[in-house]
């Protein structure tokens, strides 16, 4: 066997930037499966992209599969052969699906009987006649969300193929891919060196497009390079650049041969809110803004050309030129905007249907200050400040600003707050009222921020739950999940302590007759509950911990992480799974007798480990009634894990159904007590 | 080196270098269709003509209506009423991206020293039940055209495929104008002297402007939609259906529901049905133009056949 590298690259018409990365990825991960499937060895697999192309370079692939014996068994010889010794139907098909006759078989004796049985070498075959299915099959299978015709070819890929180039060494590998033949000639960049370029070896794909082609096939390299010249430039007028990962891999993904080049506008044009300029340089152009030592924009900005002209000048105007118009709106609607407070919005969200079931915008709002208010008594906020933000909260959605920029929602109602003069806190509200917005991003930490954002979200739930429009599979227009990912974080990594059931009543008591469904605040309650789920997943806690806690209904956020926290620990005692065997017994044995009450009797305890263990159960009573008073479980768990000895002789030594009733009635009595000892921080039977 | 005579400092030489690209290329030069239309895609040029196996090559100006754009003659950048520049290929070449570099050159555009990039941009239009992927393409980080394959049109899959290119031309022009107001364009320049594209459009922008936002009559218009999407579907019920003046009906409708759209008459949940309703339309005069044309035995397929 030799081992040669491998080049496979398909030519496209412009990919969607967005998903470069992505194809590219699994392009080399369904490669990288398939040469293993076929036992084709090989050291690494490297891919590379550009706008116009995905490639994979397998290094040092094996020329062939290894050569294989295959034993094949098949029916029995009883079974395989008639009174006449003619072969059976069975055993005929059985031969013929792998192209001998029945007779040829051979046998296999084993102390269990006879089988027909088939041995065969299977020669490895070639990998250049196996590489055309393989990259097809990979093609086949990128996560591609839609797929397109063109021309009148059936074919369907991300975007049109134009070239396909599969090279083992230096040799062509032949074959037709999405219509088009296996060449070593592919396209270089559009514009700048050769417009086709002849690739004679696997080795030197990236250096001959480089040299020839104008193309820098590595995607790691284009961005590695984009990323250090910008932040030159930016360095050049003593700022810094904003350089957002995504945009990073947008620019990437959009250019074969990036050039950065620095360039202006105007300076009035940064009285308008700078999140609102930015919005529209790096969405719409792209742009990488850049920001002053202090975080303050500058009027200066990077962009990433596909082309490096020896003079930019024509270039460098342009897309200043076309900034200047966007600017400019974004100017006008902020100064049409600032025509009024903040507040004189509200009028108009007055005539904004949130929901046809629910109501306007503005009805949403008084929801929402109620909410907040009743939240901020809970956790010590200012009431009237709640209030004030909620109302305020949604006024910029009537702006002009965030009608045309929507993504500025929140941010420019802060800034405007903040230019009418507003409370700091309401301003910093009205933004937070949408944190977190996404997996990892900030949460509020201040009172009524917390307050307004925590009241948005239970309103958001309980509205929604109320005319039964629940999330179904991956839709959930309201976004349901969001928020209540949004409760659980605020409550929990404030260690706001508060009873969401009674939050959610409170809600639907204020939304009155808009719940027209049963049942909402149970259903609110456990929907956000199993959300934990995730939450806790996320972070690497088991599934059983979040049951064994969820059993025990707490009813605030986070008193259950203190559970789920302390019996994740507790689950690390040697104890653990012991006494959750214990109590699944004590649970058996509870559930099968009649309802006992009562308390024990100390003067029918006969058998020493009964008195020892009521004995142990009397005295941790009070030490871990006072545990769960100060919300210490990791303690009340550690101090039940004692218990283990105790509980495991008296079930050894105890006969829990005696004869005498009364003495069977005390007993049933003193698992009851165990059992209510054991589940108060969580049901710990689910442990295992 | 520009291989035209026309004058690309006027609006009127930019079409003319355009459609004699075009025509260059072997498409016929068709006219702009004569009713209120939001896009060149409206055409039936491009709407119908998408449709089936028959080909097509074509490029025509489509003056285009967005009611809702108006800006009273005061925005340098918008305008309720413009053209575009629309060209539409069936079966798409395998060469449409390097056609429409070359009309770019003919602009004038170097692509070594000017930036021309195709950027994502996957296209829908929900009256029309249509859908296609493609660009937009920017010049210098202006979006110069759309630049689409359609998939599917009306509601039925597109095949073989149409290529679509869009030219914004008032854009085009003041990028090679060098204007910062669509106003100040020159249009031509006459024996009377020059004309700008403020001398033909402004006053029509601030009257219409008026007129779509203050003073379109929303009781008519609600009652000319409802009798436009009746004749329409009755027109497609005939035992020999007319999907040609049918397909008119719902370009009115659309119209109509377009002016409502401006005068803020629809509500965000109504607007949904309307939308519906348009596409319900249009989904079946596609249909029915389908089999018009297969009635007919698809007799451009067979021209095709005879001129290779």
């Amino acid at each position: 066997m030799s081992v040669s590298n491998l080049l496979l690259e398909l030519g496209t018409e412009e990919l969607p930037p967005k998903a470069l990365r992505r194809l590219a990825e699994a392009l080399a991960a369904n490669f990288t499966a398939a040469l293993k499937k076929e036992s084709l060895s090989f050291e690494t697999v490297k891919w590379y992209a550009t706008p116009r192309r995905l490639a994979l370079y397998v290094k040092a692939l094996a020329d062939k599969q290894p050569d294989q014996i295959i034993e094949i068994k098949g029916p029995s010889v009883k079974a395989a052969f008639n009174a006449d010794g003619t072969p059976t139907k069975a055993a005929e098909g059985w031969a013929k699906s792998h192209g001998i006759d029945a007779k040829d078989a051979e046998i296999l004796k084993t102390d269990k009987g006879e089988w027909l049985y088939i041995k065969q070498d299977k020669p490895g075959t070639a990998a250049a006649a196996l590489v055309p299915d393989m990259f097809r099959q990979a093609l086949a299978a990128l996560p591609i969300p839609k797929l397109m015709h063109w021309g009148d070819k059936r074919e369907e890929f991300v975007r049109p193929v134009h070239t396909l180039c599969m090279l083992y060494g230096d040799q062509l590998i032949p074959g037709t891919i999405l219509g088009v033949e296996s060449s070593k000639i592919i396209r270089g960049h559009r514009f700048l060196g050769q417009q086709t370029v002849t690739i004679d070896n696997a080795d030197s794909y990236v250096e001959t497009l480089r040299s020839q082609g104008a193309v820098i096939a590595d995607y790691d390299e284009r961005k590695a390079a984009i990323k250090a010249k910008v932040a030159e430039l930016a360095a050049s007028v003593g700022g810094e650049a904003d350089l957002d990962d995504d945009l990073l891999e947008e620019v990437t993904s959009l250019v074969e041969n990036p050039h950065a080049f620095l360039a202006s506008f105007e300076e009035r044009f940064l009285q308008v809110p700078a999140e609102a300029l930015v919005y529209t340089m790096k969405g719409d152009q792209k742009y990488f803004p850049i920001y002053s030592k202090g975080g303050k924009l500058l009027p200066k900005f990077v962009f990433v050309a596909n082309i490096n002209p020896a003079d930019p000048s024509t270039l460098i105007a342009g897309n200043e030129r076309v900034v200047r118009p966007r600017l400019t709106d974004a100017e006008f609607f902020f100064k049409t905007d600032r025509k009024h407070s903040l507040e004189y919005f509200y009028q108009r969200l007055e005539n904004i249907v949130y929901q046809k079931d629910i109501g306007t915008i503005a009805y949403r709002s008084t929801v929402v200050a109620d909410t907040a208010a009743y939240i901020a008594s809970l956790i010590g906020a200012d009431e009237n400040l709640c209030r004030r933000a909620a109302h305020l909260a949604k006024c910029d959605l009537a702006t002009t600003l965030v009608t045309e920029f929507t993504d500025t929602q929140g941010i420019m109602g802060m800034h405007y707050a903040e230019l009418d003069g507003e409370d700091p806190a309401v301003s910093k509200a009205i933004f937070e009222q949408y944190l977190p917005r996404f997996a990892g991003d900030a949460i509020p930490t201040e009172k009524v921020p917390m307050a307004v954002s925590l009241a948005e979200k239970a309103v958001t739930l309980t509205g929604i739950f109320g005319i039964n429009m629940l999330p179904k599979g991956d839709k959930d227009p309201y976004g349901l999940r969001r928020a209540a990912i949004g409760l659980i974080r605020i409550a929990v990594e404030n260690g706001l302590n508060f009873s969401l059931r009674d939050v959610i009543a409170k809600c639907a008591e204020v939304l009155g007759d808009k719940v027209k469904a049963a049942n909402t605040v149970d259903s609110v309650c456990d929907y956000v509950f199993n959300r934990l789920k995730a939450y806790y997943q996320d972070r690497g806690i088991g599934a059983e911990i979040f049951q064994a806690v969820l059993s025990v209904k707490p009813q605030s956020l986070v008193d259950f992480d203190q559970r789920v926290k302390a019996v994740q620990k507790f689950k690390q005692l040697p104890e653990a799974e012991d006494l959750a065997a214990a109590y699944k017994r004590v649970n058996n044995i509870l559930s099968k007798a009649d309802v006992v009450s009562g308390d024990v009797n100390e003067s029918l305890l006969q058998e020493a480990a009964e008195q020892a263990l009521v004995k142990h159960i009397l005295t941790l009573k009070p030490e871990i009634d006072s545990c769960y008073q100060s919300g210490s479980y990791e303690q009340a768990l550690t101090k039940l894990a004692e218990l283990r000895a105790d509980v495991d002789s008296f079930f050894e030594q105890v006969m829990v159904n005696a004869e005498d009733p009364a003495l069977k009635q005390n007993r049933l009595l003193i698992l009851s007590k165990l059992a209510a000892i054991l589940s108060t921080t969580a049901d710990i039977s689910v442990l295992y | 080196m520009m291989s035209n005579t026309y004058d690309l400092q006027t609006f009127q030489g930019l079409i003319f270098t355009l459609q004699d690209y075009w025509m260059r290329q072997g498409c016929m030069v068709a006219q702009p269709f004569d009713m209120e239309v939001g896009a060149g895609t409206s055409h039936p040029m491009t709407f119908l003509r998408s449709l089936g196996p028959e080909p097509i090559c074509c490029a025509y100006v489509q003056p285009s209506r967005r009611p809702t754009d108006g800006r009273y003659g005061d925005n340098p950048n918008r305008l309720q009423h413009y053209y575009q520049f629309q060209v539409i290929l069936k079966p798409s070449p395998d060469n449409i991206q390097d056609l429409y570099l070359g009309s770019l050159k003919e602009l004038g555009f170097d692509p070594t020293v000017n930036d021309i990039r195709f950027v994502e941009d996957n296209w829908e239009n929900p009256t029309l039940g249509a859908w296609g992927l493609g660009w937009e393409i920017w010049l210098n980080g202006m979006e110069i055209s759309q630049f689409t394959y359609f998939q599917q049109v009306g509601g039925l899959e597109c095949f073989p495929v149409t290529g679509e290119l869009t030219y914004g031309l008032e854009r085009l022009a003041m990028y090679i104008q060098g204007k910062n107001s669509i106003y100040d364009l020159v249009w031509a320049k006459t024996k009377t002297g020059v004309v700008t594209y403020g001398d033909v459009f402004h006053q029509n922008e601030v009257e219409q402007s008026a007129y779509n936002f203050e003073y379109a009559d929303t009781d008519f218009l609600f009652k000319m939609f409802d009798q436009m999407e009746r004749e329409s579907a009755e027109l497609l019920k005939l035992e020999n259906p007319l999907p040609l003046p049918a397909y008119e009906r719902v370009l009115k409708a659309a119209h109509c529901f377009n002016l409502l759209d401006a005068r803020h008459a629809i509500s965000v949940t109504e607007r949904q049905r309307f939308i519906l309703r348009i596409r319900t339309l249009s989904r079946a005069v596609a249909e029915a133009y389908y089999h018009s044309r297969e009635k007919l035995g698809f007799p451009l397929c067979r021209r095709a056949e005879e001129a290779k």
